[in-house]
């Protein structure tokens, strides 16, 4: 008898598992969800000022207008939420921190009723001063963001200055920094500015909650991190979490921005007082940009110093979070930014601030790339400028500087084998790298027609993945008759293509056909109260969860087969959803199995297993969290409007070392995906806010990128230095593919027409800024 | 001011009441239940939302339903048949057009106006073809190419 | 939306009944701006009157003397696409090609998009070099207004509040009319725009002749530029053509815009023109 292993399906090509209920229109995201017909809708009023005392009257009209069930204010429920710190209101009740904060919530039976309610309410606000950036944060005897810091739960574990509007602080220190500097030969300063950005996904926030009759609430609510969310939210209405119960589905988008509360908690309240009636909830496109989340906006300044010779010495850089008025969504960000703050290089002597400063704007979240992005705009600039004061190759320099496998780069944290060189390496051959072009110098003869210039760069980049205590997953599966597999995971398929990495996987493990395979959308029903499931880095730590699921089923199944055959387990195997026996010969197909039992026993048997992941290191140091650093680098190829600045981008290669990629075109095709969104933060995205307000509230004023705004030519490359405890050697692949384009765009502008730009959004209008400037110069 | 009117939808007649203000993505979404048709902006900026009226690619947040009375409507639901999925439907799963998914149905809907009007397109007829429809996450390289597959496989 | 009326008259006649009933009459046509201006409560209308049903609002007629006749209702994918345009007013048809969306496209009508009077509304310059004229209607009779005499500035237009544009039309020009379209946005599909030009020349016995240039984004109307046309007739030699852009920088008005300061506007446009003329003098050369 041949007993054939069945091919290989990691590494191989395997469609996403949730594409066809997408594209046939099967109900499966939030808004498509219609609990009951006579379903209740429910709006928001927001703040329309960004710090001011505010007073809500005729609310008795607008309760009492004919089709309104219910309606909520802050007065009627005071409470706060955060899961560190519980720096904002559920509904504001006498001043407002910033504008787009919810005032007021209500239920009616159209969201048309709803919103004439809500037009009858009359605010008066008393403005008060606001701090609307950085810079007026941190001015000494200025306003305060939160006068009552103090009183906040969970202020306490914060690093705070509250005077200063400094939300939290966050420093690294290796070295000796002024010995560092003294060795050097060179000394470069300079600044960087990233704006506030928008998670902007395709689909609003929205959802449906129901009060049920024992009192416990169901929401509907397809989000990132639902067992997060539900945590904040029961902690803020002051109920159990085994009284909230939240089920999701697709997700169109969350790109982080779905991983906090923002408007979720206004729903529930307000779905507690309508008498078991569902209600919906779904925010406008305006809403979604002005009364959810922004990416924070950075500040930085770096300072490092290197040798004739090319090395590094010495950086010493401090990173500022235009955080909003919450910090609570962007702690995680600070921890990341922190790690990664020195870029990908080996320098003995350094000092990195992290800081998140309080603004009276709209509060912040992390946005795919964690900050990670916006430090090596900063840094891969830096390098890039250093090197041309040294007279060097950047590439070299960067070769000479990186972080290699075996440096200690931590008291807790030895770095590993990776593919920073490689990827380095790759992305320069993928635009055919001509070396040692000069920079261009800007000397058109006046009256001559317009030229287009065309320049390269590249930057290198790593992205901490770090195992938080909160990156635990659990993963059950049930295999019976009715349902064949059954796969319960507590991560949340956002379009990274989650379920169809659990298929692929349990498929291999089990060894039975993907067809038998079913991943069921998380709901939180399915998992202790307590529990806290992880919201990225899902490919290592669902991945582990499912391992140990994957093996603990097997071993029940060859177990319930081994006493009836009465041979020793370690005989047995499932080969292509047959048991067989290596010893015996004998097989017995598993859906026999499962239809008639075996042996004497003749019902059905049912296996079930449940199998958990924890983070090794829960509770330890930031650094001991530290799990590994992915690599990346970008190259590309512009062509630069020597008169306007406009900007076109040729070609641009991204190569991402994800370990060992397990469904190849799936992480192409992410690779793809961050490339492009990239692109948008690079060249077109910056929220803008007109006093404190924001005004980037569509598509037409918040510009994401089109087809048009494609690249001509798009190179994703997959690296793969296996990463040795991951499932595999794989490792997750989301927040890197962001780090590193926009410092090769700016680097290849600066090849092209010889000015830096390091304030992002890279405009074609700053650019012309910097030509202008530098004619000047050089008359 | 109520209308009673009638729309072809996936080649099927469908009876409905509306108010002169209702969207035609209103009618469609909440009346008729086709949740294939996505909202996302409301304002004809972001394509989630397009379906084909009388064979032509529009924004139907953008088209009063009482405007497409007796008109011919096609959604990402009717692009499947009884002998299964569309080819652009099974070329988008093979070559991965779909991420998030929520611009799916609309980039589907302008694929099918493209392809309705040009056999083999270029890329960058594609490119041109979807310029209204947005994706956040960057999916376009993919979604090009899955229907550039589809549209040789029709051959 | 808030609620109003929607009413589709199939006659001239029948209109005219809806817009003197002293309600708030707002007209239809593509809705892509109506719609929007409605969400942000900018209109308020009683009434929606949708013009595309009226006779001859389709109409798409050319004569090789008479010119082009296009209903006020056709729509911005016919200029795109058709082949009558696509031959003999190509200046249009490239400029329509490269306006907003498909599914914009499809919608967006003449008439409307003519009367919204948007200082970027990028059909208009077109319009402009192609001397195109308004021919509307009133319960008080029929008029004309060339589309360089339709706006005020500011989004006005010297239409009155129940007066129609019923369809434009536009002469017919020669075989050998050259004409350049060219614009920078922010975003590559047209969103934001910096500064825009249509540009366009006859050829004629070995010279360029009829000049005319009109620009959007740097004035609070799209507008042509005589000032600068009259410089270049003839065979303009660089010296011209310096001192066109010159006149053309001394007669627009840009305005700072929250993505575009206005002196950088006016770079922008030097260099779009400076190209497209460029252009149209090098297609003579070919020729």
């Amino acid at each position: 008898m041949m007993i054939s292993r069945k091919p290989h399906v990691i590494g191989k090509p395997f469609p996403l598992i949730e594409a066809q209920k997408k594209l046939t229109g099967v109900t499966c995201y939030a808004g498509d969800e219609t609990i009951t017909p006579d379903m209740l809708h429910a709006r928001i009023l927001f703040s329309q000022r960004p710090s001011a005392r505010f007073r809500l009257d005729n609310l008795d009209a607008a309760r009492h207008f004919p089709g309104v069930a219910a309606l909520l204010t802050g007065q009627d429920l005071a409470t706060r939420m955060g899961q560190t710190i519980r720096d904002r209101e559920l509904l504001a009740v006498e001043r407002v921190y910033f504008a787009g904060q919810p005032l007021a919530v209500i239920a009616a039976e159209t969201p048309e009723i709803a919103d004439e309610a809500l037009a009858l309410i009359q605010v008066t606000y008393e403005d008060l001063p606001a701090v609307l950036d950085i810079e007026q944060a941190l001015t000494p005897g200025g306003p305060q963001v939160h006068p009552d810091f103090d009183d906040y739960p969970g202020a306490d574990a914060l690093n705070a200055d509250p005077q200063q509007n400094i939300a939290h602080s966050l420093t690294f220190t290796r070295g000796d920094i002024e010995q560092g500097f003294a060795e050097a030969d060179v000394i470069l300063e300079r600044s960087y500015t990233a704006a506030h950005l928008q998670h902007a996904p395709m689909e609003t926030h929205g959802g449906v909650a129901q009060r049920q009759p024992d009192g416990s609430l169901t929401m509907w609510m397809h989000l990132q991190a639902p067992f997060l969310q539900r945590k904040i939210i029961a902690q803020a209405l002051h109920m159990d979490p085994a009284q909230i119960r939240i089920i999701t589905g697709c997700v169109g988008g969350s790109f982080g921005g779905k991983v906090f509360v923002s408007v979720e908690g206004a729903l529930a309240a307000i779905a507690l007082q309508t008498e078991g009636r569902p209600v919906r909830l779904l925010l406008t496109r305006e809403e979604e940009f002005a009364g959810t989340f922004t990416a924070p906006a950075m500040r930085a300044h770096v300072k490092m110093g290197a040798t004739r010779d090319g090395r590094i010495t010495a950086i010493e850089a401090t990173y500022d979070w235009d955080v909003g008025a919450s910090v609570d969504a962007a702690l995680f960000h600070l921890q990341a930014v922190a790690l990664a703050g020195t870029g990908p290089y080996a320098i003995p002597n350094a000092t990195i601030r992290s800081r998140a400063i309080y603004t009276n704007l709209l509060p912040s979240a992390p946005l795919r790339g964690l900050g990670i992005a916006q430090v090596h705009w900063a840094i891969e600039q830096h390098v890039a400028e250093l090197a041309e004061m040294l007279n060097m190759n950047p590439i070299t320099m960067r070769q000479w500087n990186l972080v290699k496998g075996g440096d200690r780069l931590f008291p807790n944290f030895t770095m590993h084998a990776n593919g920073l060189q490689t990827c380095g390496l790759q992305v320069i051959d993928a635009i055919n790298w001509r070396p040692a072009a000069p920079a261009h110098s800007y000397h058109a003869p006046p009256g001559a027609a317009p030229k287009k210039r065309i320049g390269q760069g590249m930057a290198i980049g790593w992205s901490p993945i770090i195992l938080s205590d909160q990156c635990g997953s659990s993963v059950s599966i049930r295999i019976d008759k009715d349902n064949l597999c059954d796969i319960i995971v507590d991560g949340v398929d956002i379009g990274q293509g989650l379920y169809a990495f659990v298929t692929q996987l349990a498929s291999f493990e089990l060894n039975i056909p993907v067809e038998w395979i079913t991943v069921e959308p998380t709901d939180t029903a399915n998992y202790p109260p307590d529990w806290e499931a992880t919201y990225h880095n899902l490919l290592w730590s669902t991945g582990h969860a499912l391992l140990k699921a994957t093996a603990k089923m097997k071993r029940q199944i060859l177990t319930y087969l081994a006493k009836v055959w009465k041979e020793p387990i370690s005989n047995m195997d499932i080969v292509d959803g047959e048991i067989i026996s290596y010893a015996s010969r004998r097989r017995f197909p598993l859906l026999d199995l499962l239809e008639n039992g075996a042996g004497e026993e003749t019902s059905p048997p049912v296996f079930s297993v449940t199998a958990t992941y924890r983070p090794p290191n829960a509770g330890g140091s930031i650094d001991s969290l530290l799990q590994s650093f992915a690599a990346t680098a970008y190259a590309a190829e512009v062509q630069v409007d020597e008169k306007t600045g406009g900007v076109t981008i040729l070609k641009l290669a991204a190569a991402a070392d994800v370990g060992h990629a397990l469904n190849p075109e799936s992480v192409k095709a992410q690779i793809k995906g961050g490339m492009i969104q990239s692109v948008s933060f690079t060249l077109l995205e910056e929220m803008i806010f007109e006093n404190g307000v924001p005004r980037s509230n569509n598509f037409r004023d918040y510009p994401i990128a089109t087809t048009a705004d494609m690249p001509q030519q798009l190179h994703p490359i997959v690296v793969e230095v296996p990463q040795q405890s991951g499932p595999y050697g794989a490792r997750d692949l989301s927040h890197h593919v962001q780090v590193g384009a926009a410092p090769a765009i700016a680097n290849a502008i600066y090849r092209a027409v010889g000015v830096r730009i390091r304030d992002l959004p890279i405009t074609a209008q700053r650019i012309y800024d910097a030509m202008q400037a530098k004619r000047a110069e050089e008359a | 001011m109520k209308h009673e009117i009638q729309l072809i939808v996936n080649g099927e007649t469908r009876s409905l009441t509306v108010e002169s203000q209702q969207t035609l993505l209103e009618a469609l979404r909440e009346d008729l239940g086709l949740t294939g048709v996505k909202h996302g902006c409301s304002t004809g900026e972001c394509g989630a939302c397009s379906v084909l009226l009388n064979g032509e690619v529009v924004n139907s947040c953008m088209v009063l339903a009482v405007e497409a009375a007796d008109a011919e409507i096609l959604t990402a639901e009717g692009l499947a048949t009884d002998e299964g999925l569309h080819p652009l439907q099974k070329s988008f799963i093979d070559h991965h057009g779909v991420q998030c998914g929520y611009c799916a149905s609309g980039m589907l809907i302008s694929a099918k106006a493209l392809l309705n009007r040009t056999s083999r397109p270029h890329e960058e007829e594609i490119r041109e073809a979807l310029v209204g429809n947005l994706c956040r996450c960057g999916a376009y390289a993919d979604i090009i190419k899955s229907i550039q597959v589809a549209s040789r496989a029709r051959r | 939306m808030k609620a109003f009326d929607y009413i589709r008259p199939k006659s001239l006649e029948e209109a005219v009944g809806h817009l003197t009933q002293g309600k708030r009459v707002n007209i239809l046509g593509g809705g892509v701006t109506l719609f929007l201006q409605i969400q942000n409560n900018e209109l308020t209308p009683d009434v929606i009157l949708d013009v595309k049903a009226l006779p001859g609002f389709h109409d798409i007629r050319y004569h090789h003397h008479h010119g082009l006749k296009l209903g006020a209702a056709v729509n911005l994918q016919h200029l795109a696409t058709g082949l009558e345009i696509r031959r003999h007013y190509p200046l249009l048809n490239q400029t329509a090609q490269e306006l907003a969306s498909p599914q914009i496209r499809n919608r967006a009508t003449i008439g409307g998009t003519l009367a919204w009077a948007s200082p970027v509304s990028e059909l208009v310059a077109p319009m402009l070099c192609y001397d195109a004229v308004c021919h509307t209607w009133s319960p008080r009779g029929t008029r004309t207004i060339p589309v360089s005499e339709l706006y005020l500035g500011d989004f006005k237009t010297a239409l009155e509040p129940d007066e129609l544009i019923t369809h434009i039309h536009l002469p017919s020009f020669p075989a050998r009319t050259y004409g350049v379209y060219q614009r920078q946005t922010i975003r590559h599909d047209g969103r934001r725009m910096i500064a825009g030009a249509a540009t366009l020349a006859i050829h004629k016995h070995h010279t360029l002749t009829n000049w005319r240039i009109a620009v959007l984004g740097v004035d609070d109307r799209p507008k042509r530029v005589p000032e600068a046309e009259a410089l270049l007739e003839g065979a303009p030699a660089e010296a011209d053509i310096a001192r066109a852009l010159e006149a053309v920088q001394e007669n627009i008005h840009p305005q700072d815009v929250v993505y575009a300061r206005s002196d950088y506007r006016r770079a922008v446009l030097n260099a779009l023109l400076q190209r497209s003329i460029h252009d149209i003098i090098s297609n003579l050369q070919d020729s």
